[in-house]
Parts: structure tokens; C-alpha cells; sequence
């Protein structure tokens, strides 16, 4: 994983925005560390019935958000992933959704 | 033997009549009393929107279920009635007693180890209940 502390000697370019990478390509690298909001809340189990909860993790097209775009730790965004899954089955959230 | 939960949701066509889901809910307690099991819950979530078109409807009528058995194949029977009967147009079982016994597992966990360091003015672990 990237380290973005600021090193006393200079590396190149100055690594002040967030751990945005010093090429052009991505858009975004990392997000200044954004905390997962699930181990904030202490959940212990992700509802698949709740599909307003699983809304924000879920981009328009219904496609499953990345981590590193929400934030959420490796342990929550696989219940995440679950929840959402079911919840596609039960057609609660869709599979695919037109843009 | 050890009792197992499950979560049964099915979904009737929009137009399906009152008694028609009754009628089917019925016919899975019985079921599930025929084989030493038991309806703990049901709620009717009535008519939602359908993420995508299920058989040419785009809403449902749908039926939550939260059954407990101590016989595995009570399931399968369970599902096989949904399955013939007409009005259902989708099902899904979710087994859960695995997941409840990890999400104690953690809550143990966790309380041990507030319990260990003694922790001022340590705000409840607000549980889970708040989220799922």
C-alpha cells in the first residue's frame, strides 16, 4: 500500500494530495484514508433486506463499488458483497440498471 | 440435534389476491409443523418495486418468512411447494444460524476485551441491532 507520511527528503513530485500517484492515468489512488463505516458502527452482520443500507455501496449502473472508492475495510466489503448478492437475487437491488 | 434458522422471502405476482398468500403461507406452516419445525415470523411487506422484471412484472407482492426446523430437508419441501405453487414467481432461503452464532462469537469477543481494560466512560458497543 502506499505510504504517504511526509518523508523529509523529497522523492520527485511532492506527495500532498491524498496519495494521488504523481502520473496522469487513475483518478484516484487513494482517498485519504476514509474509514470503513461499518467497524465505526460495530456492525456485525450486513442485512441483505435492507436495501436502502446497501444502496450507497452500489454504483448507477448497479455494478458493486470497489473499496477503495467507500472506504470499507476487507472484512465488511465481503459481508457487503454477500448482502448484495442476495439482495440481487431476492430483487431487492438489480443486477445491472441502465445508465 | 441442533436447530437451524433460516430467512424464507417469497414473492407472489402483484395482483395475487389476500387470501392466495395466506393460503400459501398456511400450507408452509403446516409443512413445516408436519416435520418438527416452526414459523417464528411472518411479515407481509406488501407490493415493492421490482429491481428488474421478473416474469414480465416489474412489482411484487412480497412474504417474509423466519422458519426454524431441526430436520434439513424440512427446506427442500418447503421450497418445492413454492416452486409449484403459481402465484410465486421468485423465492430465496437464506440459512442463518451459522451467521448468528459468528455475530455472538464477536460480540463475546468484543465484550471480553472492553471487559479486560478497565475503560472510562467506554459508550456501550452500540450492537448490531442498530444496523442489521
Amino acid at each position: 500500500m502506499a505510504d504517504e507520511s511526509p518523508k523529509p527528503q523529497s522523492q520527485g513530485p511532492p506527495r500532498r494530495e491524498g496519495g494521488a500517484p504523481p502520473r496522469k492515468g487513475k483518478r484516484q489512488y487513494f482517498r485519504k484514508r476514509k474509514v470503513c463505516r461499518f467497524c465505526v458502527e460495530r456492525v456485525d452482520f450486513i442485512d441483505y433486506k435492507r436495501a436502502e443500507m446497501l444502496q450507497p455501496f452500489v454504483q448507477d449502473r448497479g455494478k458493486i463499488l470497489p473499496r477503495r472508492l467507500t472506504g470499507t475495510c476487507s472484512r465488511h466489503q465481503r459481508w457487503l458483497t454477500l448482502a448484495i448478492k442476495r439482495a440481487r437475487n431476492i430483487a431487492l437491488l438489480p443486477f445491472a440498471a441502465e445508465l | 440435534m441442533e436447530e437451524r434458522l433460516y430467512d424464507l422471502i417469497f414473492i407472489c405476482r402483484p395482483d395475487t389476491p389476500e387470501e392466495e398468500t395466506d393460503k400459501i403461507v398456511a400450507t408452509l406452516e403446516q409443512s413445516a409443523t408436519e416435520r418438527g419445525g416452526k414459523v417464528d415470523k411472518v411479515e407481509k411487506w406488501g407490493l415493492r418495486r421490482l429491481a428488474y422484471r421478473v416474469m414480465r412484472y416489474r412489482e411484487g407482492y412480497y412474504v417474509y418468512l423466519v422458519v426454524r426446523s431441526t430436520q434439513g430437508d424440512l427446506i427442500k419441501e418447503l421450497e418445492r411447494r413454492l416452486k409449484v405453487a403459481d402465484p410465486v414467481v421468485k423465492y430465496m432461503t437464506v440459512r442463518l444460524d451459522e451467521e448468528i452464532k459468528r455475530q455472538q462469537k464477536l460480540v463475546r469477543r468484543r465484550e471480553r476485551k472492553a471487559a479486560r481494560r478497565p475503560r472510562k466512560g467506554a459508550a456501550g458497543s452500540e450492537q448490531a441491532a442498530a444496523a442489521s
